[in-house]
């Protein structure tokens, strides 16, 4: 293991190198666009063997990446907003298809209007399809996710596709300390590919033809199954990560917790901003106010057990989320109000499109909280941005 | 090299009994024949159409090769991903994308355009029978001028985009264009198609009695007579040069042509074509021959 200090796109790129992925379908789209290059840089210079198929869409690079995992090889596909919109339609292709695919979304706004900035509107958004979605808080655990993503991906009782998220230019392009595994230690950790079907001539199987209702609806229930019943898969190869690779964050649930314990308060939120909240919990520990924070490192599966062994009990809960289900609130805020009971839940909708939400944000909201906001949702400007002159059509009229 | 009927029915049956075909389809008989030119080591990549509904509903299936369904606008590329899949693994196999002509000339055009222009180990086959018969019967942008779809009652107002010559443009290795009409001339254009590496395009006309309204027992005979109009053409490009095959030799001449009439009449589709139409009809025809004998 050698310690580097890289961007969490090379950590991606890294990650790609050491699962020996077969084929990897590209297209740029910010800020997803340096894993892809990284890799043909990688690929360039002679050291990964991985095919690069340059499509001309993401649509496409969904396709390239479906077709050679059809085929039985190991396929790698990453893309941003309105690249992963884009190509939706195959997203849920793969997932309908039960193949082991990994996708890599380094999540931004959605347009109109333009925003190239950091939300996770685009990842939350693919909740439905069927993917097995993680969601790094920092390039290690990009890193590590995207490894054992594979892992998930072709454990023969999944046999789904893994997308794991990470924060479009927070993650994406700063540069940290990241642990690089070995690749002795990733070829003990990750199998060679498993898979339920290859298309071969040797041995003719048909897939995606006309399905009778009760067939469908049959093949929609054994993706649910699958994924409710990856929860404990995801914890097993976490452990064993943790056992083969490295021990230094620890993969053995599907969330991750800080000084919830003995909490009265908890907040709960997903990926980057994790740091910064759990520093203003420590300034707010110190003034007495226990608060701790539940961090969802896997929207999909949703473990309702970790959700309420950790929260229910709790005084009260704050979700902090980055995107939004219009007219409703945050898609955290409705998974987690929607599992535990007897507890008074809160959403904050902040962030979105690179607003800036930072440490003393957190510990002004978060301190509203304690006292007792009235709003279910609430959308949280922080100062600069409030005052920012925005017409909207109603003020027009 | 000409085959002799009994050479073809030697060869892979593509297509098993009970299709969900309707009858007299084209496309029913354009994949049969795909088996014979290509033999059993073929993956077939269907883009969504009428050939995702022939081949009969799950768990039963009518396509005797390895068959993956697919999205409208995504066959080039799962084929182009199956293809170098198989490459990577030592394997060789002909992938085959097999499209309509909606797939091809509207909404998958991108992808095409993209694998083409990669230069993608893959066949392309479009089956073209000028409109989105799958859903009714639309007009599509290969339905010809003149011709009354559900979309457009009046006849449609523009000429056919000619794919073949747009897969010209783009230098690909192999261009070839078919008639279910004519199964020797196709099969062969198969066979040549897979001695050639890099992207190959066929294109082969496939009309259909319901959307172009003639008894279901005239399939193959309107699809000889749009070739003996020179209403399609049937020629291979490789090399850079276009070789005209002998069923449409007499089409190089415009003296020796037959009457474009002689094929419209015989359809429903064209029963309001005014002679205006006609005549633009003509036109297209006078230049599309015009460009294939500066290709010659
Ligand atoms: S509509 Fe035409 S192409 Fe489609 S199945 Fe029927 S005959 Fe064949």
């Amino acid at each position: 293991m050698i310690r580097k200090i890289i961007s969490g796109n090379e950590a991606v790129a890294t990650a790609v190198k050491l699962a020996r992925v077969g084929l990897t379908g590209i297209y740029p789209i910010t800020p997803q666009t340096s894993i892809i290059e990284k890799l043909a840089e990688m690929k360039a210079q002679g050291e990964i063997q991985t095919e690069i198929v340059r499509v001309e869409s993401e649509h496409s690079a969904m396709a390239a990446t479906y077709g050679a995992a059809l085929a039985g090889i190991r396929a790698f596909t990453a893309t941003a907003s309105q690249g992963l919109l884009y190509m939706h339609e195959m997203v849920w292709w793969v997932a309908g298809s039960r193949v082991p695919v990994v996708m890599v979304v380094g999540t931004r706004a959605v347009g109109a209007p333009w925003n190239i900035w950091n939300e996770h509107t685009d990842f939350t958004s693919e909740r439905d399809s069927g993917w097995i979605m993680a969601f790094a808080s920092n390039p290690q655990e990009a890193l590590d996710l995207t490894i054992q993503a594979f892992r998930i991906s072709e454990d023969e009782r999944v046999f789904l596709p893994v997308m794991v998220g990470m924060d479009g230019f927070i993650l994406s392009h700063t540069k940290t300390n990241v642990l690089i595994p070995d690749q002795e230690q990733i070829d003990d950790y990750l199998p060679p590919r498993r898979q339920p079907y290859v298309i071969d001539p040797e041995d003719p199987v048909e897939i995606g033809n006309m399905f009778p209702p009760e067939g469908y609806m049959k093949l929609r229930e054994s993706i649910h199954l699958a994924l409710k019943n990856s929860e404990d898969i995801i914890r097993q190869h976490g452990r064993e990560y943790n056992k083969k690779v490295s021990p230094m964050i620890d993969y053995s649930t599907l969330n991750s917790s800080y000084r919830l314990e003995d909490a009265d308060y908890a907040v709960v939120l997903m990926g980057a901003w994790a740091g910064d909240a759990m520093e203003a919990i420590d300034v707010l520990r110190e003034k007495g106010i226990k608060i701790g924070m539940l961090r969802v490192r896997y929207l999909r599966p949703w473990s309702e057990k970790e959700i309420r062994e950790n929260l229910e009990g709790k005084k009260g809960v704050l979700v902090l989320d980055r995107s939004t289900s219009f007219g409703r609130g945050g898609p955290l805020y409705i998974e987690v109000k929607s599992t535990i009971r007897d507890t008074e839940v809160k959403d904050i909708v902040t962030g979105l499109g690179g607003v800036t939400v930072g440490k003393s944000d957190m510990i002004y909201l978060f301190s509203k909280f304690v006292e007792g906001i009235k709003e279910d949702v609430t959308w949280y400007y922080p100062k600069e941005v409030g005052k920012l002159d925005v017409r909207t059509p109603r003020d027009i009229e | 090299m000409t085959l002799g009927l009994r050479e073809i029915l030697n060869k892979h049956n593509s297509l098993i009994s009970g299709t969900a075909a309707c009858p007299g389809c084209p496309e029913n008989m354009a994949m049969r024949m795909l088996g014979m030119g290509l033999g059993k080591d073929t993956v077939v990549v269907v883009v969504a159409g009428c050939s995702s509904i022939i081949q009969g509903n799950a768990p039963y299936n009518s396509y005797n090769l390895p068959v993956v369904n697919i999205a409208f606008a995504a066959g080039p590329a799962a084929a182009s991903g199956l293809a170098r899949a198989y490459k990577q693994k030592g394997k060789d196999v002909n992938v085959v994308v097999w499209a309509g002509d909606g797939g091809t000339a509207d909404i998958g055009f991108a992808s095409l355009s993209g694998a083409a222009e990669r230069n993608e180990d893959i066949i392309y086959v479009c089956v073209d029978n000028e409109a989105y018969m799958n859903s009714g019967g639309q007009r599509s942008g290969s339905t010809p001028l003149g011709a009354i779809t559900s979309t457009t009652p009046e006849g449609k107002k523009e000429n056919k985009k000619n794919l073949p010559f747009l897969m010209v443009s783009h230098n690909v290795p192999y261009v070839a264009t078919a008639s279910v009409g004519y199964p020797h001339d196709y099969i062969q254009k198969l066979k040549r198609a897979k001695e050639i590496d890099g992207f190959r395009y066929i294109h082969v006309l496939t009309p259909d009695p319901y959307g172009w309204l003639f008894d279901p027992s005239r399939t193959a005979e309107i699809a000889k007579l749009a070739v003996q109009t020179c209403y399609w053409p049937l020629f291979e490009y490789y090399n850079g040069k276009i070789t005209v095959s002998q069923e449409c030799l007499h089409c190089l001449d415009k003296r020796t042509r037959r009457p474009i009439k002689d094929f419209l009449s015989v359809q429903g589709r064209f029963k309001r074509v005014k002679e205006d139409d006609i005549a633009k009809l003509e036109k297209y025809i006078d230049d599309m021959w015009e460009k294939i004998k500066e290709l010659m």
